[in-house]
């Protein structure tokens, strides 16, 4: 029993097709609400969590204990005037924030959420390729960084740009391999290993104990992927003011800002979907859902402490990371796998 | 050559409303791509015209302004100024208050030494420590408070005296600091030290060469990182600072990171200098009364004076020449943070805009001192 | 011969140490935050605190020593028909707290104690209106107008 069939069946009345695609229209808006949440959620834990950390209070004003903030710095850049450069390019300025807030949202329908209680699996999508489409909505996003950045007229913009895409050529090759071998992994054991739902199923043990080295690639890469602290050249917010984000204001600004808390949650959910054993654990028909939001938390709060306490990478350094570190161990790991798998680990 | 490099190179202005550029500093940047291909730093946008004020006001009332040109290291620019004003007004300060003032110049640079840590860690994106280091000169203020009266600005110190006299409380409270920073030094200093990034974004970055360095007239703990033993209060102590048992650190690495650890450990000597101040502290009274307070508007003073003082920044001098009114008839500072700036253009050739950033965040400016 | 310490650099394990860093950050989690939240907890100031210029006008002389030795002619004497046998001139100090630097040099130079500091600091005003008249500074601040 899944999500879809129970609002199926709640609709029956209006026959089986009309019913199972208002079902999946009405599921779609569900995760995309829980997407949209769960962001400003986020906003609002990273800026209490920072705030605890340095031994401040965070926001405490607006509604009990602030929760309320986000609403409110919401309200206040929607109505704010958006100030737009002279001599920009206009469509792409225009959709570029619009880029990495889409396929952000979007990347939210292809994870597993696994079962909770009545309600039953929460997945959205049963495609059999849900790994692809995932990996291909993530890499749509360094194209609305780069496109702020070269399109806004401005230097810093351009250098914060130049800066982002140096470093996203350098960490998805690496990422790509160490997802290699979750497939690889994920094939020994199971029919369907390019189906999410697939890999968290084979992963009675957490992929992150079989291939460490991976685990550690696939962190490193979905923080140069959220760009935060120590990887965010593109913003490098000391030095080139904010990079490629310089010249947008208001509602727009908004959502890249959104766009940088939803990847870091993003990012977490894909890790511990596929190293930490998503939604597997105890009692996992009725509570799947809550370990899989328990690992992701997990996940976030360490995320969010690199980047408390580290300084930013020189972006040359970083490429060279990239392909002199990353690389090779991100093949290491390949090979290592193989072994593994030809070792019968199933 | 210039429309040559107009056409080639990008132009870029960082300043004088810019993250990273520690108060006021304009940098005219010419970029090849990454590469900073030669830096101008454009200053005076905090110029308040202090040494002219100084001539017309009475010579206690130069103070204020002395205390508004490093206003995080405000104590050692008191002694400073004191220190030439003094000798230009023949007054001696009472042993007591020489132990006193060290006690707060060491207090201050502390604190001055923190707050620049903190602000070389935003420089390099770390968030977090400056909150820390913020939090431990929190304390340092608090002191001040409780001493002076005030936090930052805080005209304590008065021609032949100080404004008002320790006391047991007031002791109690800085041995109670003393005695919980170190700890908390050693935290944030392998916050610091102990991150591979931040190694990595410091190590063999900028580097000064000692000859460079004398030649450019740099001095303070960024010339000590350059390996040149030099320190004023070693090479020609002022008030107490010889009877005081106390090292002076060098490093020969040369570099950002070098700059960072000797920084660190002048806060540790400071906190050794304060501890034997505190020990020895004599009794006397807290100020002249050849400068008592009714005799503040007449204190007249003839001839010319240089009095050189190492502040947080570097050797901090102050020339006065009196003509015998109750007014000083010039004043002049030489201002450490200005003369350390000055190299700036020289350690950023050929380099990254975010090495650009580090070195700059390693002079450790004070705009207040550079534009006076 | 001076004392010289050469200092070294710290020795670190790689990514240990970075992983030191990240616990120390997260250890401060659980510590007591640091914020005043100031118009309701108000910090205790100590007891040398100064901030507000207080004048008594049955003491002053009207000698002008406080208006002379202000660093940046915050203190203006203006007339103020007031009866004061010892205040022959009629003249009494006025205050601009928009420039006063709080140097406390007029508390110490007057010969009767008539100007004087206490650790008052709440006297927030609107633009030009920092202007106190000597009866302003004889008020308490909740009783000068706005």
């Amino acid at each position: 029993m899944n999500l879809l069939t129970r609002i199926a069946t709640i609709l029956s009345f209006l026959g089986h097709y009309p019913a199972y695609i208002l079902a999946y229209i009405i599921e779609t808006l569900i995760v995309i609400i829980f997407a949209t949440v769960v962001v400003a959620g986020m906003v609002y834990f990273f800026r209490k969590y920072m705030a605890r950390v340095q031994m401040r209070i965070g926001p405490n004003r607006v509604g009990k204990f602030g929760i309320l903030q986000v609403m409110a710095d919401g309200l206040k850049l929607i109505q704010k005037e958006s100030i737009m450069p002279q001599g920009r390019d206009d469509l792409p300025y225009k959709v570029a924030p619009l880029i990495i807030f889409i396929a952000l949202i979007m990347g939210f329908i292809f994870i597993p959420y696994g079962p909770l209680a009545w309600l039953g699996t929460l997945t959205v999508t049963h495609s059999d390729v849900s790994l692809v489409i995932l990996f291909a909505l993530i890499a749509i996003m360094p194209i609305g960084e780069l496109l702020s950045g070269i399109v806004s007229n401005n230097k810093y913009a351009v250098l914060g740009s130049l800066r982002g895409v140096a470093k996203d050529v350098s960490f998805e090759v690496p990422m790509m391999l160490s997802v290699l071998a979750i497939v690889m992994m994920a094939s020994a054991r199971n029919a369907s290993p390019l189906d999410l739902n697939g890999i968290v199923q084979a992963q009675n043990i957490p992929f992150a104990i079989l291939e460490p080295l991976g685990f550690f690639v696939f962190l490193i890469s979905m923080a140069a992927r959220a760009s935060y602290s120590p990887f965010d050249m593109g913003e490098s917010d000391s030095e080139l003011v904010t990079g490629n984000t310089t010249e947008y204001s208001g509602l727009r600004f908004g959502m890249f800002y959104l766009g940088l808390f939803g990847t870091i949650f993003l990012g977490s959910m894909i890790l511990s979907t596929l190293y930490l054993g998503g939604y597997n654990g105890p009692f996992v028909n009725y509570v799947g859902f809550i370990w899989l939001l328990i690992k992701t938390l997990v996940i976030v709060v360490i995320s969010l402490t690199i980047w408390l306490s580290m300084p930013r990478v020189r972006i040359d350094k970083f490429v060279s990371f990239g392909w002199k570190y990353l690389l090779p161990i991100s093949f290491i790991n390949l090979v290592l796998t193989g072994f593994l798998v030809l070792g019968g680990i199933s | 050559m210039e429309s040559d490099l107009t056409h080639k190179y990008i132009e870029l202005n960082m300043g004088p409303q810019h993250p990273s550029t520690h108060g006021v500093l304009r940098l005219k940047l010419t970029l090849d791509g990454e590469t900073v291909k030669k830096v101008e730093p454009v200053i005076g946008y905090l110029h308040r015209n202090a040494e002219k004020i100084c001539e017309l006001d009475f010579y206690c009332d130069a103070l204020i302004y002395f205390d508004r040109m490093d206003y995080v290291g405000a104590m050692n620019m008191e002694v400073g100024y004191l220190e030439a004003a003094e000798k230009l007004l023949n007054i001696e300060p009472p042993e007591r208050v020489k132990w006193i003032r060290v006690i707060m110049a060491e207090l201050n640079r502390i604190a001055s030494h923190l707050v620049w840590a903190g602000a070389f860690g935003l420089d390099l994106g770390m968030l977090t420590p400056f909150f820390y280091v913020f939090e431990e000169r929190e304390k340092v203020l608090n002191l001040f408070t409780e001493i002076c009266g005030s936090r930052q600005e805080t005209n304590y110190m008065s021609i032949g005296g100080v404004y008002q006299d320790f006391n047991d409380k007031i002791i109690y409270r800085i041995k109670e600091f003393l005695d919980e920073f170190p700890k908390k030094l050693e935290e944030i200093y392998n916050l610091f030290v102990k991150n591979d990034v931040f190694i990595s974004r410091t190590k063999n970055i900028g580097i000064l060469e000692p000859e460079v360095a004398l030649s450019y007239g740099v001095t303070g703990p960024m010339l000590r990182a350059s390996g040149v033993p030099y320190d004023v209060r070693k090479d020609e102590p002022y008030l107490v600072y010889d009877k005081v048992n106390f090292t002076v650190p060098i490093s020969r690495k040369k570099d950002v990171l070098a700059r960072f650890i000797v920084r660190f450990e002048e806060m540790r000597q400071s906190v050794k200098i304060v501890k034997q101040a505190l020990e020895k502290l004599p009794d006397g009274p807290y100020f002249n009364p050849k400068a008592r307070k009714s005799l503040m508007i007449r204190l007249r003073g003839e001839g010319d004076v240089f009095a050189r003082t190492e502040s947080t920044k570097g050797e901090f001098g102050v020339y006065i020449v009196g003509d015998g009114s109750v007014k000083p008839y010039r004043v002049h500072v030489r201002s450490p943070a200005f003369k350390n700036l000055s190299v700036l253009p020289y350690l950023s050739r050929d380099v990254l805009i975010a090495d650009m950033v580090a070195i700059s965040g390693s002079i450790d400016l004070v705009f207040g001192e550079v534009d006076r | 011969m001076i004392e010289v310490k050469e200092v070294e650099e710290p020795k670190r394990i790689p990514i240990l140490g970075s992983i030191g860093g990240m616990y120390t950050v997260f250890k401060h989690l659980f510590q007591k935050p640091v914020t005043v939240q100031y118009p309701e907890e108000k910090e205790n100031q100590g007891d040398r605190f100064r901030f507000r210029i207080y004048l008594s006008t049955d003491d002053c002389v009207g000698c002008t020593l406080c208006e002379q030795v202000c660093p940046n002619l915050t203190i203006t004497m203006v007339s103020l028909d007031k009866e004061n046998p010892r205040n022959k001139r009629k003249i009494y100090p006025s205050v601009n707290f928009g420039t006063c630097t709080v140097c406390r040099n007029c508390e110490e130079i007057c010969p009767t104690d008539a100007i004087y500091l206490k650790d008052v600091f709440e006297t927030a005003r609107t633009k030009n209106s920092f202007f106190y008249s000597p009866t302003d500074l004889e008020k308490n601040e909740d009783e000068v107008r706005r």
